[in-house]
């Protein structure tokens, strides 16, 4: 591969007085799976929330396939193929799946040169994938996100992810209360993801659980990158005693 | 119908039909009369004009008190416009004035991160203040005509026996409801009443979003007026007064919540059915008119609890 998908180069992002990012460089490679894991205020969403376009950074470059990144906007993000699923953001309760699921980008279709909501394509598209991504089989595409549960809510967005063909899916503590059934499933569409060939970031708190799915794995702390490291060279644990003694600063990424 | 018990203007069908059968019981002569029934369908039409408006911003989780101005002064603009610019002239500078006054609100409210109610309170009060200036506190007519003009019949006059404006709400009603449900933008404004946070995630851009539903609603309100001054061509400065309270009202009885979102456009028209009605029941009782205000505040409240009832029926988390 000629260059990373994503590059980030030297990224500072100041919120008023606070450093939130500290000259952070990082690269990401298509068809990894990679895990960024921190404590609470490390700068992890800080750090997705620039690649996805909600803040620009203060000092530093992005770059995206190959081409520098000038403008920072959700939209321009999501046009480019990156898709954040977060936790608590992403679906509106009011609507219906397949509302949800096409906000944004609803397909129409013209009836007398006036564009209105291809609600068949809607409803057969949102349909067949929340079955393919296991929602209750009660649940239809006309139903309210409302109706559904923490894990149905993730599998719709993570659907909605591999629908539009993205390139980039950032997942952000994508298995938060979830039960242990639904946490698995949402991990086996993770590593389905990555096998597809996407670029796959997957923040969370749990080492232990991210490295068995990672392919490497990204340690934050206090908005600096602290470690970067294959999941073949270090262990769990050796990953782990990283982030206990916070800013030892290790780089394994074998011949990069 | 299988929408509308799915909808939330279900709880405004249940209102009318209660409504109907106390006032047939009380009051069925003074009700059921061609004079009562005449009046009623004229000021719901017009009401229920500013009521869609009202209820497309609500939907958005913001609130537009300064309609009832803003009715005033495009119907004004409408009659002291219409010696220089003719009467088509005058009436869509008066909808430019209305859509103006809302992008202005809503652009103050998207861009300064303002609390709508502060800032349509602001352009409540601005705006009356216009009307007294530009009016000088005097009244002023059509000539005759002006009044008899085919622009001036086609928005006043009657159509088939009715009010013109009953057709004219028809329309707005049937567009609005195509708008809000079956396109993108409908698609946004709900959205961007749910969760303005997710939309925006989404790339929706919920702050374009709310400054056009600022300025439909504005227009939509500078249209009820301009059908209002069509048919009786005289202005007078206190037009329009408190009709914010009567559109927001009619928005929430039809099912409109505040916590956005959620709404019905054909709920706010049966809410403004319902507020209008009162006020001519009241009057063919021969009750003191100034009780009207504290049966619209009685109705409101009782409409608010029933209808949050029926929405946690419904299972939605309001």
């Amino acid at each position: 591969m000629a260059h990373p998908l994503i590059s980030v180069k030297n990224l500072d992002l100041y919120f008023g007085a606070f450093h939130a990012l500290k000259d952070v460089s990082v690269d990401f490679d298509a068809g990894e799976l990679v895990g960024l894991v921190g404590d609470n205020g490390a700068g992890k969403t800080t750090l997705i929330r620039v690649l996805c376009g909600i803040h620009k950074p203060t000092k530093g470059e992005v770059w995206f396939d190959g081409a520098r990144v000038k403008e920072f906007h959700p939209k321009l993000a999501i046009d480019n193929g990156i898709e954040t699923i977060q936790q608590s953001v992403g679906l509106c309760d009011n609507l219906s799946i397949a509302r949800n699921f096409y906000l944004g980008r609803e397909p129409v279709k013209k009836i007398l040169g006036i564009p209105f909501l291809d609600f068949a394509k809607m409803r057969g598209e949102s349909r067949k994938v929340i079955r393919e991504f296991g929602l209750r089989d009660n649940v239809s595409a006309d139903d309210e996100v409302e109706r559904l549960s923490g894990g149905e809510r993730q599998s719709v967005k993570i659907g909605r992810a591999v629908e539009f063909m993205n390139r980039v899916v950032i997942m952000d503590e994508p298995t938060n209360h979830l039960s242990v059934r639904e946490r698995e499933h949402v991990n086996e569409l993770a590593v389905q993801l990555k096998e597809q060939g996407l670029l796959v970031i997957y923040i969370t708190h749990d080492i232990f659980q991210v490295h068995k799915l990672a392919d490497r794995i990204v340690i934050m702390e206090n908005g600096e990158k602290v470690a970067d490291a294959k999941t073949t060279d270090m262990t769990a644990e050796e990953l782990e005693e990283v982030i206990r003694q916070g800013g030892r600063k290790v780089e394994k990424r074998g011949a990069a | 119908m299988k929408h509308l018990v799915k909808g939330q203007g279900f709880g405004a069908v249940i209102g009318v039909v209660l409504m109907l059968a106390v006032f047939s019981l009380i009051d069925a002569s003074g009700w059921w009369t061609a004079q009562t029934m005449s009046n009623v369908i004229h000021y719901t039409a017009i009401l229920g004009i500013l009521a869609m408006g009202q209820a497309l911003v609500i939907m958005t989780k913001e609130i537009d008190l300064s309609v009832g101005s803003v009715y005033g002064l495009a119907g004004i603009a409408f009659i002291m416009l219409q010696p220089a610019l003719g009467v088509a002239g005058a009436i869509l500078a008066a909808l430019m004035i209305a859509a103006a006054i809302g992008v202005l609100q809503g652009y103050a409210v998207v861009r300064g991160g303002l609390p709508s109610m502060i800032v349509t309170l602001g352009g409540l009060f601005t705006v009356r203040g216009i009307i007294y200036v530009w009016t000088g506190g005097s009244v002023k007519a059509f000539p005759e005509e002006a009044r008899n003009a085919f622009v001036t019949r086609l928005f006043g006059g009657e159509i088939l026996g009715l009010e013109a404006a009953v057709f004219w709400m028809l329309a707005v009603a049937a567009m609005l409801n195509l708008v809000l449900w079956a396109t993108r933008f409908g698609n946004h404004v709900l959205a961007t009443g749910g969760s303005a946070e997710s939309a925006d995630s989404r790339g929706v851009l919920t702050g374009r979003v709310k400054i056009v539903t600022f300025m439909l609603c504005s227009v939509l309100a500078g249209f009820a007026g301009i059908l209002t001054l069509a048919d009786q061509p005289q202005t007078h400065v206190t037009i329009g007064d408190l009709m914010e309270l009567e559109a927001i009202s009619a928005a929430v009885i039809g099912g409109c919540l505040l916590s956005g979102g959620r709404g019905s456009l054909t709920g706010a028209v049966l809410g403004a059915f319902i507020i209008t009605s009162f006020r001519y029941e009241l009057i063919a009782l021969g009750a003191p008119s100034s009780w009207f205000i504290t049966f619209v505040g009685v109705v409101l409240i009782v409409a608010v609890i029933f209808n949050q009832k029926l929405a946690r029926m419904a299972g939605h988390s309001v």
